[in-house]
């Protein structure tokens, strides 16, 4: 039953929280005025005043974090060695954690879930990313394409083709995930109205794979449909009447004017849409209902590793593995496409 | 300029009272309680209740009661006592025991209370190193059968006469028995009922046995074979359809956390919990049965866990000897025998201490008496650390029988001990 009193306590903490907040950064600003401004009448007096939340925010929340994170995969800390990590592990209360590198070196050679080598996790992981990007990209040019065009209904088709986008993940993949219920499901049942037998999206290893990657590419063609629709927009129209008076077709108008103009666009796109797929915890965690060892990726298996088993040190070295194959294809990525030329020379 | 001299003036002088104003009066003192009872069966709004109780007759205390599910409470837990921010006290199962004192995150109660007042049965299964590590709340926690009367009239004497009864009932997104095909602790009563433990006398963990394949047989040809049990079910769609037995259908069939739509089939027979004899109690009145698991046909009776559910202390506690002392205070309150009368009359689940156990209220309850009869069948849950590793080999090897036509119970058997052996924190 909703409790009055418990939802005014709860958010008069989040106002206290908020106001202690702003009073800080108040406080910070004032400090950086009477400094930069008054005192030194230093020129980068504004841009400091204004980034200095931004940097320190970043610097608590992410930085200090990760760093953490680095300190703790050099150690064993796990459930028979929950403690206080210290630095490196080095002097616990129970004695030195510390191993090095073998956390790295474990995640290489030893089984990651107690079915599941990094390998395997890759493969899937590698699979997953590669057909959601494809699906996305295609997809979502696609149905820009057609927005472009003059059509009846455009705005309401445009609304409703972003509303996926638009409503909260988890909520969304909550109902997907009650929907896919062998007997039950909105999506058998839809099935059964065409002949179709029920399919077991939830229990049966591919079937639960393939209903991991529907869902996924329907949330994720609207960012790319968006994305496409804006720079289609900026195209200009005398490139496609030139090329209409040329004799051009629809076809050679599209692989000659438009790709290359979506191209400073798609890239950079493409590459977020990588990282967001290959990193993506949420579509895996909810539909992978049953925990098959088949619908895991690397995060889902690291989150399993740390939360489930407690191998906290095992986990944040893995996380850092993650991260370096990240970094790593983004560098080769980069260099291939040239895609932050634009960025650089401006 | 002029604007923002004083601007920036009136926001310094803004910081500076702000950090000089005295801080409000804090409460004499508050602390917060998560407990693994849920809404569905009405166990959560006891706690609830319990608190609010005390509270208003302890003006001084407040008590935060915040409800999670089992697996939640046990990996939320280790998170937050890694910020120190882990709640004060926990209402939650034997099983966390283990991984509790592994990561040294809970503290002894044997200097705390007089332990001589709970059931030693309850106390066995929070015993670890010579020490017991919570005060029980309720003891049973065991799995038993629940039949509906109309469906299924008298408990079956064997699994040959519970299946029979089952095809009866099996027709039409009907089925004649339903439970979670998800967790391993409904394995648990068919592999003593072949003579299988997870442990041997040694510590040992012993999953690739012949008992282990006959009771993963036996669960298999239920499901596949005899063709009684539902295609998808986890523990809400197993509560959902029990209840939809009833008539008229219970509102709040559908309101158990799910991975599923509320189901609409019936099922005549459950396995579930002690946790669930009072609102089946409630909804069901006389059309309701209690009965052991059915012996089965050819093998022994099943034998489920036996533990209850516990109050466990955090360590952090100990550094806070007022906090520590209400929290002590409350925790008697909880067990003392009016409150444990009143969760046996509110839930129908067998006290944790000697006096209400024995009260007449408890001994000449005919449900009760049923529920002590299922709890006979069962075994101690053992509470080491070991046990969790066995719980997820266990889990992921059930899911596959019950997933898979064609899974090997032999070849589950054995990945479940490659899985217990993966397990490092089990090594």
């Amino acid at each position: 039953m909703f409790d009055l009193n418990q939802a005014f306590t709860a958010l008069s903490d989040v106002a206290m929280t908020l106001v202690v907040l702003l009073v800080l950064v108040a406080a910070l600003e004032a400090f950086h005025y009477v400094v930069f401004v008054r005192w030194r009448k230093s020129r980068m007096a504004l841009p400091i005043m204004f980034l200095t939340p931004a940097v320190l925010g970043l610097l608590i929340l992410y930085v200090y974090p990760l760093l953490w994170e680095l300190n703790v995969s050099f150690t064993k800390m796990s459930i028979r060695y929950f403690v206080d990590p210290g630095f490196l592990g080095l002097d616990t209360t129970k004695g030195s954690i510390f191993v090095g590198f073998q956390n790295y070196i474990d995640v290489f050679t030893k089984p990651v879930l107690p079915q599941t080598s990094f390998y395997q996790l890759f493969a899937q992981t590698i699979v997953w990313t590669a057909i959601n990007v494809f699906f996305h990209v295609v997809l979502g040019v696609l149905l820009a394409l057609m927005l472009n065009r003059r059509l009846r209904g455009r705005t309401l088709y445009r609304a409703l083709l972003i509303l996926p986008w638009a409503i909260p993940a988890v909520a969304s993949l909550q109902i997907w995930r009650t929907e896919y219920n062998f007997q039950y499901g909105a999506v058998n049942q839809i099935l059964d109205l065409f002949g179709v037998a029920p399919i077991p999206w939830l229990s049966d290893p591919i079937w639960n794979f393939v209903a991991m990657l529907i869902t996924n590419i329907w949330l994720g063609v609207p960012f790319m449909m968006v994305l496409t629709l804006g720079a289609l927009q900026s195209i200009s129209q005398d490139y496609y009447e030139a090329a209409d008076l040329d004799g051009a077709s629809g076809t050679q108008a599209f692989r000659s004017i438009t790709v290359p103009l979506l191209k400073p666009i798609l890239l950079p796109a493409i590459l977020l849409g990588i990282f967001l797929t290959f990193n993506n915890i949420l579509v895996p965690f909810f539909i992978n209902a049953n925990n098959l060892t088949s619908s895991d990726i690397l995060v889902t298996a690291l989150y399993r590793a740390a939360f489930s088993f407690t191998r906290y040190g095992f986990a944040a070295a893995f996380a850092f593995v993650i991260f370096a194959i990240l970094l790593v294809f983004t560098f080769f990525y980069v260099r291939k496409t040239n895609v932050l030329k634009g960025a650089l020379e401006s | 300029m002029r604007r923002l001299s004083t601007l920036a003036s009136l926001l310094a002088a803004a910081a500076v009272i702000g950090t000089t104003v005295p801080a409000v009066a804090q409460d004499p003192v508050a602390f917060t309680m998560w407990t693994k009872e849920g809404e569905a069966d009405g166990s959560f709004q006891f706690v609830q209740k319990l608190a609010a109780d005390y509270t208003a007759a302890h003006p001084g205390v407040t008590i935060n009661v915040v409800n999670k599910s089992v697996e939640n409470l046990r990996t939320d837990f280790l998170t937050t006592s890694i910020a120190r921010q882990a709640p004060e006290l926990l209402w939650t199962v034997s099983d966390h025991v283990g991984p509790f004192t592994a990561s040294d995150t809970i503290q002894s109660v044997d200097e705390l209370v007089d332990l001589s007042t709970f059931l030693p049965n309850a106390l066995q299964s929070v015993q670890l190193d010579g020490k017991t590590w919570g005060l029980p709340v309720s003891f049973g926690n065991n799995l038993m059968l629940y039949t509906n009367t109309d469906l299924m009239a008298e408990c079956p004497a064997d699994t040959g006469a519970w299946i029979a009864a089952a095809k009866t009932a099996t027709a039409g997104g009907n089925y004649g028995i339903a439970y979670p095909q998800t967790e391993s602790f409904w394995l648990v009563p068919f592999l003593g009922a072949f003579g299988g433990s997870v442990f041997a006398e040694d510590g040992s963990a012993t999953l690739d046995t012949p008992a282990m394949v006959s009771a993963l047989s036996f669960l298999k040809d239920l499901k596949f074979t005899q063709g009684v049990m539902p295609a998808e079910a986890d523990y809400a769609v197993m509560d959902g359809m029990f209840k939809n037995g009833v008539s008229p259908v219970d509102p709040n069939a559908s309101l158990a956390p799910s991975a599923t739509p509320p189901p609409t089939g019936v099922a005549a027979s459950v396995i579930n919990g002690d946790w669930t004899a009072g609102a089946y109690a409630d909804l069901f009145g006389d059309k309701l049965n209690i009965c052991p698991i059915p012996q089965v046909t050819g093998a022994d009776f099943p034998k489920p866990y036996v533990a209850g559910t516990y109050l466990m202390f955090s360590k952090d506690l100990a550094g806070d000897a007022a906090k520590q002392a209400a929290v002590l205070e409350f925790a008697k309150y909880a067990t003392d025998t009016p409150q444990q009368l009143e969760m046996v009359a509110a839930l129908k689940r067998l006290p944790g201490t000697n006096a209400a156990f024995n009260d007449p209220i408890v001994t000449g309850d005919a449900l009760l008496s049923k529920v002590a009869a299922a709890a006979a069948m069962g075994v101690g849950t053992p509470g080491n650390l070991e046990m969790r590793c066995i719980f997820d080999a266990m889990t992921t090897g059930i899911k596959s029988i019950y997933t898979n036509a064609d899974a090997d119970p032999q070849g589950v058997a054995t990945q479940m001990q490659t899985d217990y052996s993966n397990d490092a924190n089990c090594q």
